[in-house]
């Protein structure tokens, strides 16, 4: 079972609940699904703050739209589109932009390093995260579907919207660009540090 | 990119998401393709560094206070209405009396006609700001 999977799968019963108007359905989907979509939201909006706010923005939309909500389908799909519009939305209006939260990306694995090696992977890190936002909105969001977030082609097709040949080319050229942005940032060779 | 099948077969070699036999059958076009093994071990280095790395799990404390003011901003929202609905059943029953009893003018009377006109301001600015939101959003079409 995949991450998604473990962390989306709502009952019937709630969702019906939910569609009823029980807060205490919301509640449980909100909890279910909040660490997915704020994950996306900060992957599309660079910020902690406008992260945090944004998806909360959108559980407040999918509320007041829950009529419209097939509860035969899954839930995070459909919940997804409405995140995602609202972020691109965000993120083409926004007069001011604010700086990208840092310190987002740790290691997967807590393995003791040295201090050098620390030093190299930490200003790593922080440079993908920056490069990331260099990035067209629609290649760092697939990115971090895939990358960060570990879904599969079928997920992403499923979230997007779109026919898995689409997700490949669409991740063959969002690697690309990420490959060449980190290449000019002078992070090469990968995986350098350890 | 001269070889057409690194966007789709390559990018499934890469993220395992290829069944054995086709995977079988990939690695034997690697061998012949020296295109598809430059990026796929350009790309592979770069998966080995993404990885390794995930994004941060905020706290506890951060995903207690999440739903919280989730739930406060739904107590609101219900307050709101509540006391749109209020103000408009109040002005609306008030103005209906000063018309009926049309006479000398008061400040009373003056007072809520004022308030009346920038009730009504304000609820044609909102529907104004959402129609504009609607014209300008390129994404209200897509089906949610």
């Amino acid at each position: 079972m995949t991450e998604l999977e473990q962390t989306v799968d709502i009952d019937r019963q709630t969702l019906a609940a939910w569609k009823r108007g029980s807060v205490r359905a919301f509640e449980t989907i909100v909890k279910a699904t909040m660490q997915r979509a704020f994950a996306v939201a900060l992957g599309i909006v660079g910020n902690v703050e406008d992260a945090w706010d944004l998806s909360q923005e959108c559980y407040m939309a999918a509320h007041k739209a829950r009529r419209s909500f097939d509860i035969d389908r899954p839930f995070f799909p459909w919940f997804y589109r409405i995140l995602r519009n609202r972020c691109l939305n965000f993120i083409e209006r926004r007069k001011r932009r604010r700086e990208v939260s840092l310190d987002v990306l740790v290691e997967r694995a807590d393995r003791t390093v040295s201090p050098e090696i620390a030093l190299i992977r930490r200003e790593q890190k922080e440079t993908l995260w920056k490069v990331l936002f260099t990035l067209s909105p629609e290649h760092r969001e697939i990115i971090v579907l895939r990358e960060f977030q570990e879904l599969s082609y079928q997920e992403i097709s499923s979230m997007l919207d779109i026919a898995e040949g689409t997700v490949m080319s669409r991740l063959y050229y969002a690697r690309k660009a990420l490959h060449d942005a980190l290449k000019k940032a002078g992070v090469e060779p990968f995986g350098e540090g350890g | 990119m001269a070889c057409d099948r690194i966007q789709n077969d390559g990018m499934r070699y890469l993220d395992g998401e290829m069944g054995e036999e086709e995977r079988a059958a990939f690695e034997k076009h690697l061998e012949q393709c020296s295109d598809c093994r430059t990026v796929l071990n350009e790309f592979g280095k770069l998966r080995a560094f993404t990885g390794r790395i995930k994004m941060r799990d905020p706290t506890d404390e951060f995903w207690e206070g999440y739903w919280k003011s989730l739930y406060r901003r739904l107590e609101r929202r219900v307050a709101w209405i509540f006391v749109i609905a209020g103000a408009a059943l109040f002005l609306g029953y008030e103005l209906y009396q000063v018309i009926r009893h049309f006479g000398e003018i008061t400040f009373e009377k003056f007072a809520l006609v004022v308030l009346f006109v920038g009730f009504v301001l304000l609820l044609i600015s909102v529907i104004r700001e959402r129609v504009h939101h609607y014209k300008v959003d390129k994404y209200k079409d897509i089906e949610r």
